[in-house]
């Protein structure tokens, strides 16, 4: 059943650009942009797109990741530096992230650290967010138990607060991911010379369709396999966590 | 209402913590420890915003991303809720459309923008309906989310009392699906200032992003980070102004969002 309806639109799209009722100019047939795309892919440089465009995704990702997790935690734990901090996070975290590409292009100059901090900085406030609530939501009657159990210091976060806040980790790393490769492509379509956003970019000024759709679904199928890997991903590995949520 | 000593007594490092990082912002840049061309000092960037205030180009620009704003809002919230409720009543659509939306809703706004301007007119319109693509799916997502948790025994029981058709839409469907509908709208009012601003870099010459690319443009740099300052005002009034509004308005609903 899941299958008819994307499978009707495309037949539908097929026919009505192959019968000129869709201007075949700005909406190639679904076949002629799979033919290209799978050119493209023989060709060899839709795949090296893509793997610029990966690399950014990992690098922005890791350089959001390795400090947020700690800080949600520390935040979480510490009132002090949670009242210092949260002032900054409830003002830039509602700021559209790609306004600090201007700013991060005067810094660093245009380049690919500018690009992938840009990424950056979207996934890094979504994953402390997400960490902290972890932290501040969790049932407090699993720290007395564990305290009543003599669990302290390092024992008590390793052995309660830490599991209690990792499904909220989770979600907030898998919801940074997502905002960090759009962005990413955004920053790409905007301002970089390469990568899948560009050639979306690209293609559109110069009306090459055909290639344009193929980068355009491409990005689509990205974005789906890591949301839905990690979506099953975190079912697997975190067991204990009841519901997922959005 | 707690008594102000007590309530600034708790809040004090909160207050405190960026006041200090004003001062010595200010300071590191006058003295040269920042690089004043990209870290221009907070009072020479308030005395910039103020000249862009007085001599009207910021409320231009902010009054055309506003309506940019209000218009791809109102597109994206009354076809959001339409499709999202039709999708939560009716499952063929549901499993037709799922589907569908699980490979575009991914999909980073902006590059919709050449396809939109294949289709109508490039410019505000363009502009407009591009913004409304995310949030449109975020709507409808939430909203069907939301017909689709309400209890099965409450529905069942308003059924053994008589209420059919539009009796049971609005006194049981809709007020059940409600605090999801309206996380839905806070969520996509939240994305569409991001889009628009982003839609705005690539395409317009008006508008708060419009604004900050230009002055990046010509390293305007004061000016870049006045328009930063006005977006992040924008965002922080759209998105705990609203859920204070929530809070107000509608007491009885929660906020699904808040987890």
């Amino acid at each position: 059943m899941g299958v008819v309806v994307p499978v009707a639109v495309l037949v539908l799209w097929e026919l009505c650009s192959r019968f000129a009722i869709l201007s075949p100019r700005y909406f190639p047939a679904p076949t002629t942009i799979g033919w290209v795309l799978a050119d493209r892919f023989a060709a060899g440089d839709l795949g090296s797109e893509m793997l610029v465009t990966l690399t950014r995704l990992a690098f922005a990702f890791a350089l959001a990741a390795i400090p947020a997790v700690p800080l949600g935690l520390l935040m979480g734990m510490v009132k002090p530096v949670r009242d210092v901090v949260e002032p900054y996070l409830a003002f830039i975290f509602p700021v559209p992230k790609i306004t600090l590409l201007p700013f991060l292009l005067i810094i660093l100059g245009v380049g690919e650290p500018a690009f992938v901090l840009t990424g950056s900085s979207s996934a890094f406030f979504q994953i402390v967010i997400s960490t902290l609530a972890g932290v501040q939501t969790m049932d407090p009657r699993l720290l007395d138990v564990g305290r009543n159990y003599g669990a302290h210091g390092p024992r008590l976060f390793w052995k309660v607060i830490l599991p209690a806040a990792l499904p909220a980790i989770f979600t907030g790393l898998r919801l940074g991911l997502g905002l960090a490769l759009v962005t990413l492509v955004a920053v790409e379509f905007i301002s970089a010379k390469s990568g899948l956003g560009h050639l979306v970019f690209r293609h559109w000024q110069m009306l090459s369709t055909p290639e344009m759709y193929a980068a355009f679904a491409l990005v689509g199928a990205l974005g789906l396999v890591l949301t839905r890997g990690l979506r099953a991903l975190q079912a697997r590995v975190l067991t204990w966590q009841e519901d997922i949520g959005v | 209402m707690k008594a102000p000593g007590r309530w600034l007594a708790e809040h004090w490092i909160t207050i405190a913590s960026p006041v200090v990082l004003l001062l010595v912002w200010e300071w590191a840049s006058t003295t040269g420890r920042l690089r004043a061309v990209f870290f221009p000092r907070p009072s020479t960037i308030a005395a910039h915003l103020f000249d862009l205030a007085l001599d009207g180009t910021l409320w231009t620009h902010t009054a055309t991303t506003l309506a940019r704003i209000g218009w791809s809002f109102s597109l994206a919230a009354v076809l959001g809720v339409a499709v999202g409720l039709a999708m939560g009543l009716w499952r063929p659509l549901r499993d037709g459309l799922d589907p569908v939306f699980a490979v575009i809703y991914p999909i980073p706004s902006v590059l919709f923008l050449p396809m939109v301007s294949f289709i109508v007119p490039a410019g505000d319109i363009a502009l407009v309906v591009t913004t409304a693509v995310t949030s449109f799916f975020l709507i409808a997502f939430t909203t069907t989310h939301g017909v689709r948790q309400i209890d099965r025994l409450v529905v069942e029981a308003a059924l053994h009392y008589g209420a059919r058709g539009r009796r049971l839409f609005t006194t049981v469907l809709l007020p059940g699906a409600l605090p999801f509908i309206f996380t839905g709208l806070r969520l996509g009012l939240g994305f569409s200032l991001i889009v628009v601003v982003a839609v705005e870099i690539v395409s317009a010459s008006r508008g708060l992003g419009a604004l900050l690319w230009l002055s990046w443009q010509v390293l305007k740099v004061e000016d870049m980070y006045a328009t930063f300052f006005v977006i992040a005002l924008l965002g922080a009034l759209l998105s705990y102004g609203l859920a204070a509004l929530r809070a107000r308005l509608l007491p009885w609903v929660p906020d699904v969002g808040d987890r």
